[in-house]
Parts: C-alpha cells; sequence; structure tokens
C-alpha cells in the first residue's frame, strides 16, 4: 500500500523490503534486548498517534510533537494539481519548441545545435513550468534591518516572472515573519550596534589571514572562552560561517572506516560534510529513536560493509531544531542510546541554540541535560545573535586537534571583528551578564510568543506541524497553487513569509514557515494570524 | 560464426538475460542479430567483429548496477533524499490518484456518443497502456535536478522506482492494474478476435519492459541517451 501511518513499518525501515517469504513465528522469535521500548507488531488499529513518547521516564516535561497526516482527498487534489501543472508544461514547451511563444530559457546556440547538447533540458523543466510562476514569493529585496519589520523593494514583472523591474517604491514596515530573528537581535540600533561600531573602528572590519596564520585576534579568544561558558563545555572554536563549520569539520573528525548515522531531515552542510569525510553514511527515520537503535545495534554486529571488521568510530548526527519540521529532536533519548552503544554525538543547535531553554542554553537547556554528554556541541550565531558565523563545543583535546586539523581553520578567513562583538555582546545579554534583564525578557516573550501563536493557528484550525515550544511554525499548504497564492496573499497583507514545495519538501507537504520571534509582539502575531485566516478563506484551506 | 559462439561461451553465466525462460530467445534474437548487422555492414558472415560489438552495444548486456550511494551534496532540499522521485509512487494516495485518473478516463471515453461498450473498453485500455508506456518507460531522468549528480539521467522512471529494488509494493501494483484491466477489456469485448490482438499486443508493449531482466536494457539503443 502507499505510506500512511498505519502502513509505515514499525521497525524504521526506511522502505518495505520484501522479505525472503519466511514468517517470523512465535517459536523462532529471538528476544529483543533493544534498549527503546519496541512497539508491539499488529497493534495498528489501537495505535492512533505514533509520535507519543515510549519512554516518557527520560524526559521531564511532556514531549508533544504534531505531524497530522496529508488527508486523502487532499492528497488526491495535490496530484491532480501537479497533474495539471505538468500538462500545461509540456503545453508551454512545445510552444516554445515551435516558436509560437517566447522562449527565455538559454538554449544552445545555433552554431553548437549538432553538438552534444549543453542544457539538459528535462532536468529543468521543474523550473521553467512550475517555479518561474511564482518565483515572485522568493529573493525579495530587503532594503533595511530584517528585523519584526523590513522594508522591502516593490518589484513587477511584465513577462510572468521571468525579469523584475524595481519600480523604486517601497513597501514599508512589513511584518517579518520569515527570519531567523529568534531573539530580536537583528538590530540597528542599541548596545549590540554600538559595540560592533566601536570595534569597526577600532580593528576594522576585515581580518585578512586565516585562524592559523596572522588571522587570531584576541577578539576572537574573548568570543570562544565566552562560548564555551554559555554552553557549559570546556573550550570552544569559533568559525566564519555557519555552513562551512559543519562541511569543514566533520571530515575533520571522521574518515574512511568511521559510520555516520544521520538523521533523514539533516540539513545540508551536514550532509555535504559527511559525505566529504569519506565516512559510510546511513539515514535513520526522522527522529525515530527505533530506526537509530535497529541501525545502531546492526553496524555494530555487523562491523563494516564487506570485511566486517569493527567500525572505528560511530558518529550519530541530529539537529537541535529541523527547521522545515519545527521539531526538536529527542535528546534524552539518543543520550541513552549513544551511552549504552558508545557512540559519538555531534548535535548541530542551528536553529535550537538561544531559542529553547530557560537560559537560552539551546536543547541540552530544554531537557535539562548535562553538556558533558554531547560530545561536540555544534551551532550558528546566525539565527539568535543577529550575527554570522558557526562555533563548536567539546572537550579541551578536541577543539585543540580541530584548531589545527580544521580545513575551516587554516583555510578560511577567521570571523570579522564586529561581527564577533555583536556576538559577544548578544551572548553576554542572553547570560545577563551586562547587568539588564533584557536577555531574559526576550527570553521569556519568545516562549510566550511561540506558544501563544501556535496556540492561536492551531484554534483556526491550521494544520501545523513540530513540537509544541519550536519557534519554526510550518503551516501546511499542501497544493503547489496554494504557494503562490499564499505567498503573494500575505504579501498584499504587508507579512512576508518564506513558501516551500516540491522537491525541497516531499510532494504532498508543501508549507509556509513561520519564524517567531521575540521582536514580535502580540499585536503583530494577531495580525498574521487574521491575515492567515482571510487567506485561508479566500483559498480555500485545509482544515483540521 | 565462430567469433559469436566464442564470445558466447566467454560470457559469465551470470549474465540474467541467459537465464531461462527468455535465455533461449535472447541467444536466438542474438545470433539473429550478429547475421543482419553483419548483413547491414556489407561485411562477410562472421568476417570482422563489428556486429558483435554492435550487438553488445546494442543489448547492453550486463547488469545496471543496482547499488546505490546516499553520500551526496543536498543542494536546496530540506531532507536526505537523493532523488524525490524514487518515492513517488510511494507516497499516500498516490494509487487511490492513478485509479480515479483510470477511471476519468473511462467515464470520457464513455461519454462519447457513438463508440460502442467494447470499443470504449479497448480504446481505454490502449491509451492507458500508452500513456504508462510513455510516462514510466520513455520519459528520462528527473524534472528537477537532483544531487546525485545525474545519476538518474538514463534512468526512465521505472527504474528509478525505490532505487532499483525489484518487486516492491508500488512496483507490484503497476504491473497488475494494467493485468486487470486488460482481463476486464477481454471480458467487456465479448473475446472478440481483433481487440484480443489490439489489446495483448498493447499490453506486451507495458509488461516486457517491467521484467527485471529488462532493467536498464535498452534494445537497439533506442532511449539510450
Amino acid at each position: 500500500m502507499t505510506e500512511g501511518s498505519a502502513n509505515k513499518p514499525f521497525t524504521g525501515d526506511a522502505c518495505h523490503r520484501s522479505s525472503n517469504g519466511k514468517n517470523a513465528t512465535k517459536n523462532g522469535f529471538v528476544k529483543s534486548h533493544c534498549l527503546l521500548e519496541q512497539p508491539q507488531k499488529y497493534r495498528r488499529t489501537k495505535e492512533k498517534n505514533p509520535n507519543v513518547t515510549h519512554n516518557s521516564n527520560l524526559y521531564k516535561r511532556p514531549f508533544v510533537e504534531s505531524f497530522e497526516e496529508t488527508p486523502l482527498l487532499v492528497a488526491v487534489l495535490t496530484y491532480m494539481g501537479y497533474g495539471i501543472l505538468t500538462i500545461f508544461g509540456y503545453l508551454r514547451d512545445f510552444l516554445r519548441h515551435w516558436n509560437i511563444e517566447k522562449c527565455h530559457v538559454a538554449r544552445d546556440r545555433e552554431q553548437q545545435k549538432d553538438f552534444v547538447p549543453l542544457y539538459q533540458d528535462f532536468e529543468n523543466f521543474y523550473t521553467r513550468n512550475l517555479y518561474m510562476r511564482i518565483r515572485d514569493n522568493w529573493n525579495r529585496p530587503v532594503c533595511g534591518v530584517p528585523g519584526a519589520k523590513m522594508d522591502l523593494a516593490e518589484r513587477v514583472s511584465y513577462d510572468y516572472n521571468w525579469t523584475f523591474k524595481h519600480t523604486g517604491k517601497v513597501v514599508k514596515d512589513v511584518i517579518n515573519m520569515g527570519s531567523y530573528n529568534y531573539l530580536g537581535f537583528a538590530e540597528n540600533v542599541g548596545a549590540c550596534a554600538d559595540a560592533a561600531v566601536d570595534v569597526t573602528k577600532k580593528y576594522g572590519s576585515g581580518v585578512g589571514s586565516t585562524r592559523c596564520e596572522i588571522g587570531n585576534l584576541d577578539i576572537h579568544e574573548e568570543l570562544e572562552q565566552l562560548i564555551a561558558r554559555f554552553l557549559g563545555v570546556e573550550s570552544s572554536m569559533a568559525f566564519g560561517m555557519g555552513f562551512a563549520t559543519n562541511s569543514m569539520n566533520i571530515p575533520a573528525l571522521t574518515g574512511k572506516g568511521c559510520l555516520i548515522l544521520s538523521d533523514e531531515l539533516n540539513h545540508a552542510s551536514l550532509v555535504l560534510g559527511a559525505r566529504l569525510s569519506g565516512s559510510t553514511i546511513r539515514v535513520f527515520k526522522h527522529n525515530n529513536m527505533q530506526s537509530l537503535e535497529k541501525l545502531l545495534r546492526d553496524a555494530i554486529v555487523h562491523g563494516q560493509p564487506r570485511t566486517h571488521r569493527p567500525w572505528k568510530k560511530i558518529l550519530i548526527v541530529v539537529e537541535g531544531i529541523y527547521s522545515m519540521e519545527g521539531s526538536i529532536v529527542r535528546l534524552p533519548e539518543v543520550i541513552a542510546l549513544k551511552k549504552r552503544y558508545k557512540a559519538y554525538l555531534y548535535l548541530d543547535e542551528a536553529h535550537s541554540i538561544g531559542a529553547l531553554g530557560p537560559h537560552g542554553g539551546g536543547v541540552v537547556d530544554y531537557f535539562g541535560l548535562d553538556p558533558n554528554d554531547v560530545d561536540i556541541m555544534m551551532g550558528t550565531f546566525t539565527k539568535s545573535f543577529g550575527a554570522a558565523g558557526g562555533y563548536i563545543g567539546g572537550k579541551k583535546e578536541l577543539i585543540d586537534y580541530l584548531r589545527s586539523h580544521s580545513h575551516s581553520a587554516l583555510y578560511a578567513t577567521s570571523m570579522s571583528p564586529p561581527v564577533a562583538q555583536q556576538i559577544i555582546t548578544s551572548m553576554k545579554i542572553i547570560m545577563g551578564e551586562d547587568g539588564s534583564t533584557l536577555g531574559a525578557d526576550r527570553l521569556r516573550q519568545l516562549s510566550q510568543n511561540t506558544t501563544y501563536f501556535r496556540k492561536k493557528l492551531w484554534d483556526m484550525g491550521f494544520i501545523i506541524y513540530g513540537n509544541d515550544d519550536s519557534p519554526v511554525v510550518p503551516l501546511m499548504l499542501y497544493m503547489p497553487a496554494k504557494i503562490g497564492a499564499f505567498g503573494r496573499e500575505m504579501l498584499k497583507r504587508n507579512i512576508g513569509t518564506v513558501v516551500v514545495g516540491f522537491p525541497a519538501t516531499p510532494i504532498i507537504e508543501s508549507r509556509a514557515r513561520f519564524c517567531v520571534s521575540a521582536a514580535h509582539t502580540r499585536e503583530m502575531l494577531d495580525i498574521v494570524s487574521l491575515c492567515g485566516t482571510h487567506t485561508s478563506q479566500n483559498t480555500h484551506f485545509i482544515h483540521s | 560464426m565462430s567469433d559469436t559462439l566464442t564470445w558466447f561461451a566467454q560470457l559469465p553465466r551470470s549474465q540474467s538475460i541467459f537465464t531461462p525462460p527468455f535465455g533461449p530467445f535472447f541467444v536466438l534474437l542474438l545470433l539473429q542479430k550478429t547475421l543482419v548487422s553483419d548483413w547491414l555492414t556489407g561485411n562477410k558472415v562472421g568476417g570482422n567483429n563489428n556486429g558483435i560489438t554492435w550487438c553488445l552495444c546494442a543489448l547492453r548486456v550486463g547488469r545496471t548496477p543496482r547499488s546505490r550511494t546516499k553520500v551526496t551534496m543536498n543542494v536546496g532540499t530540506a531532507h536526505s533524499e537523493v532523488n524525490p522521485n524514487t518515492r513517488v509512487m510511494n507516497s499516500r494516495g498516490m494509487w487511490l490518484s492513478y485509479i480515479l485518473g483510470i477511471g476519468l478516463l473511462h467515464i470520457i471515453l464513455l461519454s462519447i456518443p457513438f463508440a460502442s461498450v467494447p470499443v470504449v473498453w479497448t480504446l481505454t485500455n490502449l491509451i492507458h497502456n500508452l500513456c504508462m508506456y510513455l510516462l514510466l518507460h520513455m520519459v528520462k531522468g528527473t524534472p528537477f535536478e537532483t544531487p546525485d549528480q545525474g545519476k538518474a539521467r538514463l534512468l526512465t522512471h521505472w527504474e528509478q522506482m525505490d532505487y532499483g529494488v525489484q518487486f516492491t509494493a508500488s512496483r507490484k501494483f503497476l504491473t497488475i492494474t494494467p493485468i486487470v484491466m486488460y482481463i476486464l477489456t477481454s471480458f467487456y469485448t465479448k473475446y472478440d478476435r481483433i481487440h484480443f490482438v489490439v489489446n495483448t499486443v498493447s499490453l506486451l508493449t507495458v509488461l516486457i519492459p517491467k521484467l527485471p531482466q529488462l532493467h536498464g536494457v535498452r534494445i537497439f539503443g533506442i532511449n539510450k541517451y
């Protein structure tokens, strides 16, 4: 059957593999010594919510996540929508081929028509026939600070989004629901901005070298000590770019003969880093601890693929908050598994650092766990700190090793001084070391905003994914045309959102993603949810 | 001729196309092709090896590697699924949409005033099989760029499904549906001879490419690139 929650294999297999036809009888059953409670087979009728935590003794607070499944009617209509778009796409291609319609896509030159074609025109099908039609929802130019409200440069297109012209007008005070501005540090006034300006006057804005050569400033050392104190780890290291932190450091940590167990929905930087390292990669189903345990057990029992030698190390790579789903990792269970099977844990807190936890300490703080349990804590400064760059925190030996072996440290320019100062100032505010309660206020405001916004949208009947405490709120749209409609209607009402569709998400799970910020006031959130209701009445949304 | 036989003898026995019951058929086909190609190139029979190499290329003897590597750089996707096309047929509601689509086609054809019921059923069967052949076995690659650096560019959608794993649920469903359509059509056309011939040929065009032995095979080099 097609995938429905009742039909997904409980063992966490990615797809149903046909066995050799033998049925497991009770007599032949090997008793399972799995750590985590395995759901029993044939319990489908009773199991209504597969996301209920089975091991609640590990969790100090309720862990409520919901990923409501696509209703069947909606799925059928979505496929119909894509089918109609495909037929029209072929029609348009036909018209373009016979020059009835003007072709804006790059084509081979006349002189090279007999050569091997340079452009794969089928791979471009989706882009030119579907993406181009709703392209005005992305890449909108922001003029000014993308804080709680932002200004957008108005664009018009006279050839259906193939080219844009700026009218010269600026759309002012658009409520910004797309920036990862969780604690509202994206501002150009205030203590952070003043400190950054002072530092620019002292150090300049460029560094001009890598960390290993002459680019190691004292402000970097101060920043790293501060990060280590903030996270509760022994030592840390900061890099200039968040993506490069992942992709350049995972190759330094693992190599051939190692195993990386990475979540299905891990970010591109983690996947790239894992690929560059040369280790074997196995993917477990998203946030599914049974799947992870099964993979761990299989890996340890069978060893490396052909030689069956033991793995040199096993690294579990998870994220704190998954930005496309809004789900939070089940960290207590992951740590329990890691301890039992003696694997290492790499936690990417790009979205969760500063946004979760009573002190802003991220997902470790949120669950009340010991930071020493996580071997490698990685995060970025882009989201909650209003800066740029990434860090890795852990034991002193590990960070000292990374200082000399990381590709980033050796080849990439170090962080720019005003950016580093912005991080220092904002981190001190969050920790409360600047003397004011601004940090605590903002953390509280963020969690209140998150709860309020989620509840408001839920009460209005929208389908929201993710954990109840996560500031990333994906609102399901499902159908391809609603993606464009939603983005444009919200912009008409002066709200900027990010909408995502296939192939970035599964084909029947297109969504709009709201990022709640501490800088949003309750009135702004009310306006957003009201506009959401109006839009839904216009475009007949899916309600649960 | 002797070249053909030595070449045949040297082939490893694990080649899938030589397993029964298709083995003898393909051997005969090969021999035929050798002779024909020699005739086409105007050489003496069994003269030089062009014919044999041409056959080899044409039939792509040998298995397409089925193992896939999941290590890739994912640009623009929020998941590590390398080729979303592999999962499309498994998604929720897809089978139902497919059946409803066939139903819709049938109803549209039934509403043509001058078409009798057997003709309508045969037309439904033909159009369904034609569309299935075009979409599953003719069109290659993906309509979007995938991070797998073009591994799926030369594969049809049938070959991409589930990364080449055979006998999955979707593959079985898509094999059984044309057969069920054929049985229904045979019934409604009252087993008329002409309708039978037409429907059977159409069914064969849609069933033969689904055989696991024909995974990655391009006969006569048709649709290779």
